[in-house]
């Protein structure tokens, strides 16, 4: 039965414009622009690194955020809308499992986002990577289940697929421009850099981007506690406020 | 035997008593109209037999089960279509039934049950590119492929055109000869009065009629209308009937209000006797539009 609704969950995934284009199509293409543009030379000011190098994590928290704070919020926001939720609830399945499927589907397809980006990067540019392959995974996942948690809390208090809409679009926006996910903070005025320390994001790019370029996930104390502090309490307030219609 | 029995149902939102004191039994291999204006707790009413909403208080057995205790028993066994669900329009109809059918210890194979209901042609096709009718009948599909005993079906014929509620009616007296039970809730009386064995007329959360359709109607104590016409004056002829309680002539047309089939018999041996000659002699009975119009009260007139 789950694999059931997993695969014709992730059939419709792959038929939501939305999900594909932003989590798929338009990360590659902003690296090929944004790489093409400054290249992949190693720069002083970061330290060794090339500019490509510091995007691929930033851009691996650019596709979290799609398919964790767009894609899973307001896919199950329209379910509880149409009544599909409600409907699931009058068969012998739980109906908590199209929950576990739509987490299922977001997950890989962000994997699939980053399988795609690192595809497209590697021949194109000399990629340094130098992390350690578990700990950048620990990273990962735990930036993952930030936003995914941050994306329950959105289908949970919200009211109606509008409201799951703007609040999505009022948490995701931000966190897109100003957590260094899409542009570094480093090019930022203090005024904005300000403004990104109360966004969940910047600290995921932040503990991603170091692991990923070398640096030891235990040394990062103040990004692991908030990711892990955010995620504790966005689960928590989904599943206090969630409905299943 | 009953398949259904609801007894004292109530069912309060917050302050708002949506369903009160509801009692009826259903029995099996019958199909089952619960009517009533909106809001008058026909949804709440269903919603709490199938287990999605938590009685205030109340017996309700359904199959034998309590659909709130042994929800997940009764799940294997009845078929619903719920009002407001809207299917995923990206998805397939084929996939939307393989999905359904996993969810069932035995299901129903679905492609006979698509040549069945006519959709065989659209089984490749998005739900979204599906007409109401398609849709509708779909939603049967998918409540059936569990080869429920056991059917619930909430406005399945709500905004469709004639062609296609006929359709979904031949549908459901099929089932009923198949032997599976229907419980249906819907605004149109001619459904109920074609597809439903009995029926419960249920206004602001309470019962105010139930039985067969034919009872329903007794129950309006609606009079009869005897019409016809002469150009003779009858006025002293039709003051001499019984049991009538209302006579007019006006011009030509003369139109008797009665509460007994009977007036009709003295009615004709009258106007022989006095040599009066008439035509176009007409009986209408009440129909249970006219029953629910009455029963339910004037607020849900307006169309006259």
């Amino acid at each position: 039965m789950f694999r059931q609704l997993a695969v014709f969950e992730m059939k419709l995934q792959m038929r939501n414009f939305l999900a594909i284009f932003f989590a798929l199509v338009f990360p590659p293409v902003m690296l090929l622009i944004f790489g093409g543009i400054y290249g992949n030379e190693p720069q002083a000011l970061t330290g060794g690194l090339g500019t490509v190098d510091l995007m691929i994590p930033a851009y691996i928290c650019m596709i979290v955020a799609v398919t964790g704070l767009m894609s899973l919020p307001l896919t199950i926001a329209s379910y509880r809308e149409q009544k599909i939720l409600k409907r699931f609830m009058a068969t012998p399945t739980q109906p908590l499992q199209i929950l576990l499927a739509q987490l299922m589907v977001n997950l890989l397809t962000t994997v699939m986002g980053i399988a795609l980006l690192l595809v497209v990067a590697k021949p194109m540019f000399q990629l340094r990577y130098s992390g350690s392959i578990p700990e950048t995974g620990l990273a990962f996942l735990l930036v993952v289940l930030s936003m995914f948690s941050l994306g329950l809390m959105i289908a949970g208090v919200a009211k109606n697929g509008q409201a799951a809409t703007a609040l999505a679009y009022i948490i995701y926006f931000p966190m897109l421009f100003l957590s260094g996910a899409t542009m570094p903070l480093y090019i930022m005025p203090d005024s904005l850099v300000a403004v990104s320390k109360v966004l969940p994001l910047t600290y995921g790019v932040e503990l991603l981007s170091g692991v990923w370029l070398g640096g030891r996930l235990l040394s990062y104390r103040l990004e692991l506690a908030v990711l892990a502090g955010v995620a504790l309490v966005c689960t928590a307030l989904a599943v206090r406020f969630f409905k299943w219609e | 035997m009953s398949a259904i029995s609801v007894s004292a149902l109530t069912k309060d939102y917050g302050p708002l008593r949506a369903v009160d004191s509801v009692s009826f039994t259903v029995a099996q291999g019958s199909v089952f109209g619960i009517l009533g204006p909106n809001g008058a707790g026909k949804t709440t009413t269903m919603e709490c037999m199938m287990g999605l909403r938590q009685r205030t208080s109340g017996e309700i057995s359904v199959l034998g089960l309590d659909p709130e205790e042994q929800r997940h028993r009764l799940y294997s066994r009845i078929g619903v279509q719920l009002q407001e669900t809207v299917y995923q329009s990206s998805a397939k109809v084929y996939e939307l039934c393989q999905l359904f059918a996993s969810m069932y210890d035995a299901p129903l194979e679905y492609m006979p049950l698509l040549e069945r209901f006519r959709l065989e042609g659209k089984a490749r096709s998005s739900v979204g590119r599906l007409s109401g009718g398609q849709r509708q009948k779909l939603a049967i599909v998918l409540a059936l492929l569990g080869d429920p005993e056991l059917l619930f079906f909430d406005e399945l014929t709500t905004g469709l055109d004639p062609g296609a509620r006929r359709e979904i009616w031949e549908y459901v007296k099929e089932l009923k000869r198949e032997g599976r039970t229907v419980v249906m809730t819907t605004h149109y009386m001619e459904e109920a009065a074609i597809l439903c064995d009995e029926i419960c007329l249920i206004n602001a959360g309470r019962i105010v009629a139930q039985g067969t359709v034919d009872e329903v109607i007794d129950q309006a104590q609606i009079d009869l209308v005897i019409s016809f016409e002469t150009d003779q004056d009858v006025r002293t002829l039709l003051e001499a009937l019984t049991q009538v309680t209302r006579a007019e002539q006006h011009g030509s047309s003369v139109t008797l209000y009665t509460k007994s089939e009977q007036t009709l018999t003295e009615l004709v041996l009258a106007l022989k006797d006095q040599g009066v000659r008439y035509k176009k002699i007409r009986v209408t009975y009440p129909e249970l539009e006219d029953a629910f119009l009455k029963l339910v009260g004037t607020k849900a007139k307006g169309v006259g």
